[in-house]
């Protein structure tokens, strides 16, 4: 036995436990019916033929697009300068109202974003009507929600993978940067040919991840839709409907069968990812 | 164990130990079939072991314990008074959302429960008034009048209020409190205006563009809330929701009495003197606050809206209850209703005795009901003796418990409780519309689809006649 | 030239006119002043757009119902409302507020300390040492990862109800206690920052793996622990979905849950909550305790949480 064996034995236990038994168990819900027979892929064009599945991916394409990009670019870039600050008490304390909004995931934020949306009561009103808005339900239009979905996910997340960042950041030796520095180099040329590439397994691991989050889009419609109470988004994501089909019809083989079909396609972007940036080699 | 391992960055791919891999898959198998083993599949109702068939249902073998009671926090009360009037029933409390806004808790668990065959409550009070859509079915609910509760007791309820509980004449559940429908009006400044309270749809109409004329920017209404259908649509007679069965529902919302309605919403929204906000929204808190001369809503608007603080906090003496206004030509009057809330037993409960007593006290019973409980009660004489307590409370303008009382037996019978929530539907398909101006009459037909494509997806037949 | 923004201390060589200039930056054009201002200002930005609904949080526990929705959302209530607000926050249900803090903290730390004593070692073995399934672990490890949880609350139900954990505290406890989020900021952690050649020095030693892990790895893991600690102990505590599933009484919820029952006893959310109203001030005060003790574990974890690994690192 390897003594590697040995290290990872606990973690093994509780991954067979609580990773592998219940993943295994939803992949074969999503190819057997109630009565536990195999059905092959009739779960999945029953579920594609349900009038809100396209809309869904719609929305969650959408979603994606603009979660992603905003992620990536602002994540990084406000580490990057977080890190250039001269300041450690201040830049302490930016990392941590930042990450507030962290502390504020879910339901706890249900009764902050209908006031924060609705111009008759926000702080931001100001900007709101500046957009044209008047009431709590001009905000909430179709239109806007995936924008507003993005902001809210930023909002709860940002600040966590803000710290992981500049973490990683600490770990680029400081004679590298000396070097560039004395070279000539400035700000945003250390972290264009230095820091980012120094920070290539992070950015990878915090996109496949943000990904397959987006993906599995929930929290964010779910507390909107408790907001508005129905008006905007119910049944707006592929993982609300998933949710619907499993404790409101009862039907968990259509729920995994949603929940298969993003686990692939988060499987997929992961593959790219990972063989492109060489994730799993220990360097 | 003293192995040197060379550095790896020469090394090439290592071969994957079948040792390990098979050991890990094979854990898995394991417990997959250990799992599989001991949950009952995916059988509704899951297993009581042997029951004995009576009162209508297969009944788990009886045992003396704790009766668990799952309630909301405006329902702890009861649970309180009732622990108090029967110190020796011991109840195990527990404390949930009530189900309410559509949360489904109580089919989430009672689900996971039928797979593992175990941990059901007793007795469950739901505010949503569609439970039976499922439970039935899931054999979750009792019958109540195959023999577990007299029908003495159960022909005490308001005509009409045990409609939600009841399939193919059995009766699955009990109801809380009634939550008809009438119109709610600022007695003060319709004499002061001397305006006449409308008993006619019509009359209600003209009424409401005066107002906007005259007295522009008060309100004789509201459509911005996800329960607006059940007022005026119910009252309307519109049959957008007629459960005919388990799983069958008609629908047709380009009738008469849809549209008739729908264009008289459209006509005062139009004018003004109707509101596109909902009544719980911030908007029309900070806006109507003395606004209000005339709102159709449920019974419970008098506590909710008027008289609360963080509602419209209409000052005492204004405010008084009349009849729902009538389409001229309706036969017997109707109105619609707006909540009410269930009490349910479970089929599994192996404490049916103090179930049921637990139930017959706290519908019935006036301890609660009448001095405790926020809503009309259904239970008939109950209802009595909590109208004589409001009206000491000398808030209303006049006499309210005739209209109440009068309304609790109108509510119209053709429209039901599907699983599908038609307050969701309207809240998504119409509210947004209304909020961009388009009229209701112009979206009434996305209003049928919608709730046909919903009434599908849960399994519902849908019929348009 | 690349305009500066050094930190004042490192090396710069500061040319030509500028030597004379009190600042050690390189500040001579106008938008070499933009190009300093600007980060400052984005940093300012991005400060208002996470602080400000917090802001709006802490003021609206101090208002009363129609003062929140009346009054400027900036201003301040009072501290009387204050005061009313924590009594009927605490009046409901009897302080079961607190209990639900207490269950919340119990869950997070034995969850805590199991996540570390497993996930801890896992990671550094898969970082730093080779053996046979490393690479299927960690894919295994990831597409668990990717599975969407609501497909999972079914089997786990079943698995929790067959060795009889349903109602117990570790129903919850052990799952949470499942991170493989953690494992792999582990592996990342440690692939990318401890120096090989100081594990191969102790190697060559004669030193075991587990000796080597002890005395070199472990010592420089502190951040690592920390952020794992504390990304786990935040995870777990703002979880929603598998208490409100797993547990049945509600004396056992943790907090997270509890708000979600507050919320529905919120007149505007919930019409029909008669007598057992919680205002909106009150479920901010709520959200407010409910909050905090992520809040000040961050602000303790802070430290560790973004020193380099290799700040504690002998040179060789």
């Amino acid at each position: 036995m390897r003594p590697g064996h040995a290290f990872v034995a606990g973690y093994l236990v509780l991954l067979v436990a609580f990773g592998i038994v219940p993943t295994g168990y939803g992949i074969y819900f999503a190819f057997t019916n109630s009565a536990n027979y195999f059905s092959g892929l009739s779960n999945f064009t029953a579920v594609a033929r349900d009038f809100r599945y396209l809309p869904a991916v719609g929305h969650v394409a959408l979603y994606l697009l603009i979660w992603l990009v905003t992620l990536a670019v602002f994540v990084t870039g406000l580490a990057l300068v977080l890190h250039q600050l001269p300041a450690r008490r201040t830049s302490r304390l930016v990392r941590f109202l930042y990450y507030i909004p962290g502390a504020l995931a879910g339901a706890a934020s249900v009764m902050v974003w209908l006031f924060m949306l609705d111009p008759t009561v926000s702080p931001a009103a100001p900007l709101l009507r500046l957009l044209g808005y008047g009431t709590f339900g001009q905000v909430v239009q179709e239109g806007h929600l995936a924008i507003l979905f993005a902001m809210i996910a930023f909002w709860t997340g940002a600040g966590g993978w803000i710290v992981v960042m500049y973490g990683a950041l600490n770990n680029i030796p400081q004679e590298v940067i000396e070097a560039a520095r004395i070279d000539g180099a400035g700000g945003v040329q250390i972290a264009r040919r230095i820091q980012i590439p120094m920070l290539r397994k992070w950015i990878v691991y915090m996109v496949i991840l943000a990904f397959a989050v987006g993906t599995q889009l929930f929290v964010e419609p779910q507390l909107i839709s408790e907001a508005s109470v129905g008006v905007a988004g119910r049944d707006y994501s592929l993982n609300q409907l998933s949710y619907d089909f499993a404790f409101q019809n009862n039907n968990v083989n259509y729920a995994a069968a949603i929940s298969v079909e993003l686990l692939v396609v988060s499987l997929v972007v992961a593959a790219v990812f990972v063989t492109r940036s060489r994730f799993f080699d220990a360097d | 164990m003293a192995l040197v391992i060379r550095a790896v960055r020469a090394r090439s791919e290592p071969r994957p130990a079948r040792g390990r891999v098979v050991l890990a898959v094979g854990v898995a198998a394991l417990l997959a079939a250990t799992v599989a083993g001991c949950g009952n599949g995916s059988s509704p109702g899951g297993g009581s072991s042997s029951g004995s068939t009576k009162d209508g249902f297969t009944q788990a073998p009886q045992s003396s314990g704790p009766l668990t009671v799952w309630v909301d926090s405006t329902r702890v009360p009861a649970v309180r008074a009732y622990e108090k009037a029967n110190p020796d029933i011991k109840i195990n409390m527990v404390l949930y959302d009530g189900d309410a806004n559509g949360s489904n808790t109580l089919q989430t668990k009672v689900e996971l429960y039928d797979r593992t065959g175990t941990g059901w409550p007793d007795v469950v009070f739901s505010a949503e008034n569609n439970e039976i859509s499922w439970t039935v079915g899931a054999g979750f609910t009792a019958p109540l009048n195959q023999g577990l509760m007299p029908s003495s007791f159960l022909g005490n309820f308001a005509a009409g209020a045990l409609d939600p509980c009841t399939v193919n004449g059995k009766v699955y559940c009990l109801r809380n409190d009634m939550a008809m429908d009438v119109l709610w009006y600022n007695a003060t400044l319709m004499k002061q205006w001397g305006y006449q309270v409308p008993t006619t749809w019509p009359q209600y109409e003209q009424l409401g563009e005066k107002v906007a004329t005259q007295h522009p920017g008060y309100l004789v209404g509201n459509v911005g809330d996800t329960f607006t259908p059940e007022i005026y649509m119910w009252a309307s007679q519109c049959p957008a929701n007629q459960i005919t069965g388990l799983r069958a529902v008609t629908v047709n919302v380009t009738t008469a009495n849809c549209t008739r309605m729908a264009s008289l919403l459209d006509t005062l929204v139009k004018a003004g003197s109707m509101s596109k906000l909902g009544v719980f929204s911030t908007a029309f808190d900070k806006k109507e606050k003395g606004k209000v001369l005339m709102l159709p809503g449920p019974a419970w608007f008098g506590g909710a809206v008027f008289d609360s603080p963080s509602g419209l906090n209409t000052p005492k003496g204004q405010i008084a209850v009349a009849p729902m206004p009538q389409w001229p030509g309706t036969g017997t009057p109707s109105t619609g209703d707006v909540g009410g809330g269930l009490w349910l037993l479970s089929a599994h409960s192996r404490h049916l005795n103090e179930a049921v007593n637990f139930l017959t006290w706290v519908t019935g019973n006036n301890a609660y009901q009448d001095n405790l409980a926020p809503g009309y009660p259904a239970y008939t004489p109950a209802a009595t003796v909590w109208l004589a307590n409001q009206a000491k409370s000398g808030y209303y303008a006049s006499d309210i418990s005739t209209p109440l009382q009068q309304a609790a037996g109108q509510v119209w019978s053709g429209w039901g409780y599907g699983q599908f929530s038609q307050e969701a539907i309207w809240a998504s398909t119409i509210v947004p519309g209304i909020t961009t101006g388009k009229t209701i009459a112009s979206m009434l037909p996305a209003w049928q689809s919608s709730i046909s494509e919903h009434a599908q997806a849960d399994g519902y037949t849908v019929s348009s006649s | 030239m690349p305009t500066d923004t050094s930190a004042p201390g490192t090396l710069t060589r500061v040319p030509g006119p500028d030597a004379r200039r009190p600042q050690p930056r390189r500040a001579r054009r106008p938008a070499a002043a933009a190009a300093q201002v600007l980060p400052g200002l984005l940093l300012l930005a991005f400060v208002v757009f996470f602080v400000l609904p917090v802001i709006w949080l802490l003021l609206a526990a101090t208002k009363t119902d129609p003062q929140l929705v009346q009054d400027n959302p900036l201003s301040f209530g009072s501290w009387h409302a204050l005061r009313e607000n924590w009594d009927a926050l605490t009046g409901f249900q009897g302080d079961v507020i607190l209990l639900w803090l207490r269950n919340s903290a119990l869950y997070a730390s034995l969850a805590l300390v199991i996540t570390l004593a497993a996930g801890i070692p896992a990671g550094y073995a898969l970082a730093m040492t080779e053996f046979p399934g490393r690479r299927l672990l960690l894919i295994t490890t990831l597409v668990v990862m990717l599975m969407p949880a609501t497909t999972l609350v079914v089997p786990l139900f079943l698995e929790i109800n067959a060795v009889h954990l349903i109602g117990s505290l570790w129903s919850v406890v052990l799952p949470y206690s499942f991170y493989p989020f953690g494992v792999y900021l582990t592996y990342i952690y440690f692939s990318t920052a401890l120096p090989r050649d100081l594990l191969d020095a102790a190697r060559i030693d004669g030193a075991t793996e587990f000796a080597a892990f002890r005395r070199i790895a472990l010592p420089l893991a502190a951040p690592v622990v920390a952020l794992v600690g504390f990304f786990s102990f935040v995870a777990n505590w703002t979880n929603y979905f598998l208490p409100y599933v797993l547990l049945p009484e509600s004396n056992q919820y943790p907090v997270q849950v509890g708000l979600g029952l507050l919320l529905t006893d919120v007149p505007q959310f919930n019409p029909t909550a008669g007598t057992a109203q919680v205002l909106r001030p009150e479920l901010a005060l709520a959200t407010l305790v409910a909050i905090s003790p992520v809040l000040i574990v961050f602000l303790f974890a802070q430290r560790y949480l973004i020193a380099g690994l290799l700040a504690g690192a002998t040179k060789q």
